[in-house]
C-alpha cells in the first residue's frame, strides 16, 4: 500500500511535466497560426514591428546615430536595418505566453506573469533592436555573429529565465496562507 | 527542510533554488562552452545536417533528384535536372543550428551539469536536436521548391503542398527554433529540485 503510494507520488510530477510539455506545444502551434495569419499579421504584428522601430529610431537618435525610420526599416548614413519577425520579440513572447499559460497557476499570477513579462521581453528587445544598430553602423563585421548567435540567444534565454522565475513565484504561497496558521 | 508538494500546483523543475551568481556563471559557462563548439564543429555539423536532410528529402521525392551539400556556412541544394549552368541555390546554416548554443546553456543552468547521468542526458537531446535540424532542412529545402523557383514551383507544387512546406518551414524559423531547446531541456533534465511553494 505504501509503495504504490509512494509509486503514484512519483509519477504524478512526471505526468504533469508531460503534460505541461503537451499544452506548451500546442499553446505554441495555434499562437503561431494566429500570428501568422496574413490579416493577422498585417492588422497587428507589422504595426507592431513599425512600433518597435520607431521607438528604436528615438532612441538610437537619442545616442547621437541620426537615424530616419520608414515602417519597420530603420536608416543611417553609415547603416539599415530592417526588423523583421524573430526580431520583432514576438518569437520570444510566443514562447513566454505559451509556457506561462501552459503551466498550472492561478489566473491572476498568470495575468501579472504575462504582462510583465511582455514588458520585460520588449524592454530587452529595445537594447536587441538599438544595440545591433550601433553594430552594424560602427563594428559591421560582427553584425552577423551578434544578430544570429549572440542576440537571438539572449532574448531567448530572458525569455525562458522570466518564465523560470515567474513559475517559482505562481508556485509559492500567498503570505498569511501557511496552513498551520489557516482556520 | 523537506519539501511538502503541493496537489497541481507545480511542475518538478531541474532547477536551483536560487539565481545566484553560481548559476549565472554555469549559464555564462554553458553559453561559452556551447558557442566554442558550436564555432569549431559547425562545417563538420552542417555537412551531418546535410547528409540527413538529403536522405529524407530523397524518401519523399519521386523521383529523387535532390543533392545537399554544405559550405562557406551555406547548405548548397543541387538537383540532378537543374540546368548545368544554372546557379545552384544556397541556405543560410547558421540560422538553422545555431539553437545549439541555447541547449548547452539551459542544461547548464541545473546543478552539476556534467554529473554522468545529466551529461548523457544532454548529448540525447542534442542528438534529437540534430534530428529537428534534419526536418527543419527537408522542410526548407521543399519551401525553396515550392515557392521560390517561379513557374516551376508553380507547376509542381499545389497551394496545399506549398502551405505545408513553407508554412512549417517558417514555424521553425518563428518559433520553433527557439522553442526546440527548451522542450528538449524540459523533457530531458531531471527533476531532483524540490517542487517550486514548498
Amino acid at each position: 500500500m505504501r509503495s504504490a503510494s509512494v509509486a503514484a507520488g512519483a509519477a504524478s510530477p512526471r505526468r504533469r511535466s508531460v503534460l505541461f510539455l503537451v499544452r506548451f506545444v500546442a499553446l505554441l502551434v495555434a499562437f503561431y497560426a494566429v500570428v501568422a495569419w496574413n490579416p493577422v499579421n498585417d492588422a497587428v504584428v507589422v504595426p507592431f514591428t513599425a512600433a518597435i522601430a520607431r521607438v528604436s529610431g528615438v532612441i538610437l537618435n537619442a545616442l547621437g546615430e541620426h537615424v530616419s525610420v520608414a515602417g519597420t526599416a530603420i536608416r543611417s548614413d553609415r547603416f539599415a536595418v530592417e526588423i523583421e519577425n524573430g526580431c520583432n520579440g514576438v518569437e520570444a513572447a510566443l514562447l513566454f505566453v505559451s509556457a506561462v499559460l501552459a503551466f498550472p497557476a492561478p489566473w491572476p499570477r498568470r495575468l501579472a506573469g504575462l504582462a510583465a513579462g511582455f514588458l520585460a521581453i520588449q524592454a530587452l528587445n529595445f537594447v536587441r533592436v538599438v544595440s545591433l544598430f550601433w553594430v552594424g553602423a560602427h563594428r559591421p563585421a560582427l553584425f552577423s555573429s551578434s544578430h544570429t548567435v549572440v542576440w537571438q540567444s539572449a532574448v531567448v534565454l530572458a525569455s525562458v529565465l522570466l518564465f523560470l522565475f515567474w513559475a517559482s513565484w505562481s508556485g509559492r504561497k500567498p503570505a498569511g496562507a501557511d496552513p498551520k496558521h489557516a482556520a | 527542510m523537506r519539501p511538502k508538494g503541493r496537489k497541481g500546483a507545480a511542475l518538478p523543475l531541474a532547477l536551483p533554488r536560487r539565481f545566484d551568481a553560481r548559476v549565472a556563471l554555469r549559464m555564462a559557462a554553458g553559453f561559452a562552452a556551447g558557442l566554442a563548439f558550436w564555432l569549431v564543429f559547425a562545417p563538420a555539423y552542417e555537412r551531418a545536417v546535410a547528409a540527413g536532410a538529403g536522405v529524407l528529402l530523397r524518401l519523399v521525392e519521386h523521383p529523387s533528384v535532390t543533392t545537399l551539400g554544405a559550405s562557406g556556412g551555406e547548405f548548397r541544394v543541387d538537383r540532378s535536372d537543374f540546368p548545368p549552368a544554372s546557379p545552384r541555390p544556397g541556405l543560410p546554416a547558421a540560422d538553422l543550428h545555431f539553437n545549439f548554443v541555447l541547449l548547452t546553456t539551459l542544461f547548464a543552468i541545473s546543478p552539476h551539469p556534467l554529473a554522468p547521468g545529466r551529461f548523457a542526458r544532454f548529448w540525447l537531446a542534442a542528438l534529437l536536436l540534430y534530428g529537428i535540424h534534419v526536418v527543419a532542412l527537408a522542410f526548407q529545402v521543399e519551401a525553396l521548391y515550392a515557392t521560390r523557383l517561379g513557374p516551376w514551383s508553380e507547376a509542381h507544387y499545389g497551394a496545399v503542398a506549398r502551405n505545408l512546406w513553407a508554412g512549417g518551414f517558417h514555424f521553425y524559423q518563428v518559433a520553433g527554433r527557439f522553442a526546440a531547446p527548451f522542450a528538449l531541456w524540459w523533457a530531458l533534465s531531471a527533476p531532483p529540485m524540490p517542487e517550486p511553494g514548498s
